[in-house]
């Protein structure tokens, strides 16, 4: 029993970090309609600026989250406008090919400049706590407080601001949006720069929690596929939902599984949705 | 007197296929309800989304106001004061009423939320209804509200196709008037209707477009009373 709820209490930790990028790739789907596979190197290159902020700055983890933001904006745009969007007349599929050779890109140049050690953030040793039986690393309550901090500043830009409201409008309905007024390609800048700079910003979560290297991004990336999917790709709720309902059918297929298979779960869950429940756990709208 | 609307011999398809208008015109002056008619697949839709810039067309000129805007996207069309209200999926399905209001003035927050007191008023059920979102309306709310978004633009001149389309004979009437309530307040309207006799009853002029081109022309209450027209395309 405790062992479950040990599991339960890991996964949704877990979770809650592949949730920050989960929602920036499903970003990018909504308005652009391709699946972004570029979103593991805005990963890895937000986790190194903000291990960079962090060791050569000494700026705090919630500071480092947002240089890593702003990195992996920035490595976004310069990926879409200068290539990714060029290749938009020729399809979805053409420019989802050309967003994992983006990744391979961006991986690289940052192998280039730090090599393949890994890397660990300078902070605090903080101890674990233990509530009511169960283990629970202090740094981890953190880290789930700065990506629910992260989601709910997502939710109320899309919410109450302008922009934010005018990407949901383009999401909904491209023409509509343009008959009044709304021009979709700045719409496009916008939801990509919000897409990379939050999985810059889910690469310092990652980072924080262990330590980070040029793969730090590929090894999660379908892990953040998988919980788009799983919550209705397009859907930023969904992708919340599905990123915590991955992370605890990870850790609890550990427990039956060697760690070996825990990548697996990823896909089972992408054949089982897609199969049962293509429109995702919310049922929001068709991939 | 300077024309709301004009669209003047336009040429306009959807790519490699022939093209569906061959040469269609339409004006619409200040204060005017203009309506057209015509059988389906005539090109109607075709039309309004060519003056609203949805489309590109081959040849021809829109001028809105005494201002040609044949070179402008559909943005610069809104920009120049068009307001179109599509046949379908014209309210965006999972933003709720308000927002669906607020994102219609984008072009202009201040106006626009000064003009959204007005609408509340004009339009108490949609007050009521600020929270609910656009899919959970009724098919005659959903063109109140349709319409209303239009308003947000501040538009001079408003667009509407097949606004009754799918609505019951009441909730139709119901349009209607609230059309001429809007036209009375000063804003001219050119329709694509269905309900031919109803819509060209409260129209000042009406057209019949036929295959791409248009046929006949004339007053709206005469139109609805002519017989040829009642056989060809009201089926009367
Ligand atoms: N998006 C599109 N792509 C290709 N062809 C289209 C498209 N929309 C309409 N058409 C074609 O253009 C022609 C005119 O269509 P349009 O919608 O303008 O007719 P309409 O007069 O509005 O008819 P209805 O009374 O049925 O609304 C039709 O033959 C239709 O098949
Ligand atoms: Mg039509």
């Amino acid at each position: 029993m405790e062992a479950l709820l040990q599991a339960v209490v890991n996964g949704l930790l877990a979770g809650s970090l592949i949730a920050v990028p989960a929602v920036g790739f499903t970003a990018i789907f909504a308005i652009l309609r391709y699946p972004s596979f570029a979103i593991a190197g805005y990963v890895s290159v937000g986790a190194f600026a903000g291990w960079a902020a962090n060791t050569m700055l000494g700026f705090g983890a919630p500071l480092a989250v947002l240089v890593a933001f702003a990195a992996g904006a920035a490595a976004g745009l310069l990926c879409e406008l200068g290539a990714l969007r060029r290749l938009m007349p020729a399809g979805a599929l053409t420019v989802a090919i050309a967003s994992i050779a983006v990744n391979l890109i961006l991986e690289n140049i940052l192998r280039f400049f730090f090599g393949n050690d890994l890397r660990g953030f300078d902070l605090p040793i903080q101890p674990d706590l233990i509530i009511g039986g169960i283990f629970v690393g202090l740094q981890q309550i953190w880290n789930l407080v700065l990506a629910v901090a992260v989601v709910a500043a997502v939710f109320a830009f899309l919410m109450f601001t302008r922009f934010g409201r005018a990407m949901r409008a383009v999401a909904d309905n491209p023409d509509l949006a343009r008959l009044k007024g709304i021009d979709p390609a700045r719409i496009a800048a916008i939801a990509v720069a919000l897409g990379a700079g939050l999985a810059g910003a889910g690469g310092v979560l990652l980072g924080l929690d262990t330590s980070i290297d040029p793969m730090t991004g590929y090894r999660v990336l379908l892990s953040v596929f998988a919980a788009a999917v799983l919550g209705g790709l397009g859907s930023i709720p969904g992708a919340v939902a599905g990123a915590l309902a991955l992370g605890i059918a990870e850790e609890l297929a550990l427990l039956v599984v060697p760690a070996t298979y825990r990548t697996g779960v990823g896909f089972v869950a992408i054949l089982l949705i897609l199969t049962f429940r293509p429109r995702g756990l919310l049922g929001e709208r068709a991939a | 007197m300077t024309a709301a609307l004009i669209a003047e011999g336009l040429v306009a398809g959807y790519g490699a296929a022939e093209q569906i208008l061959k040469g269609a015109s339409v004006a619409v002056q200040p204060g005017e309800i203009v309506t057209i008619i015509g059988p389906n697949g005539a090109g109607k839709s075709t039309l309004l989304k060519a003056v609203a810039g949805l489309l590109k067309i081959a040849e021809g000129r829109v001028a809105v106001a005494g201002r040609d805007v044949t070179a402008q996207d559909a943005i610069g069309r809104a920009r120049a004061g068009l307001a179109f209200v599509p046949q379908e999926a014209n309210v965006f399905a999972r933003l709720s009423v308000a927002e669906n209001l607020s994102i219609s003035g984008f072009l202009d927050p201040k106006g626009s939320a000064t003009e959204l007191e007005k609408i509340y008023a004009r339009y108490p059920m949609l007050a009521g209804k600020r929270r609910a979102l656009a899919r959970s309306l009724s098919g005659g709310q959903r063109q109140i509200l349709a319409m209303a978004m239009g308003l947000m633009q501040q538009p001079t001149m408003m667009l509407l196709d097949e606004p009754t389309a799918g609505l019951s004979p009441r909730a139709a009437e119901e349009l209607f008037a609230a059309v001429i309530d809007l036209n009375r307040a000063g804003l001219p309207v050119l329709m694509v209707e269905q309900h031919a006799v109803e819509a060209l009853r409260i129209s000042h002029r009406g057209y019949v477009l036929v295959a791409g081109r248009n046929s006949v022309e004339g007053a709206g209450p005469a139109l609805a009373e002519d017989p040829d027209i009642r056989r060809l395309f009201l089926g009367g």
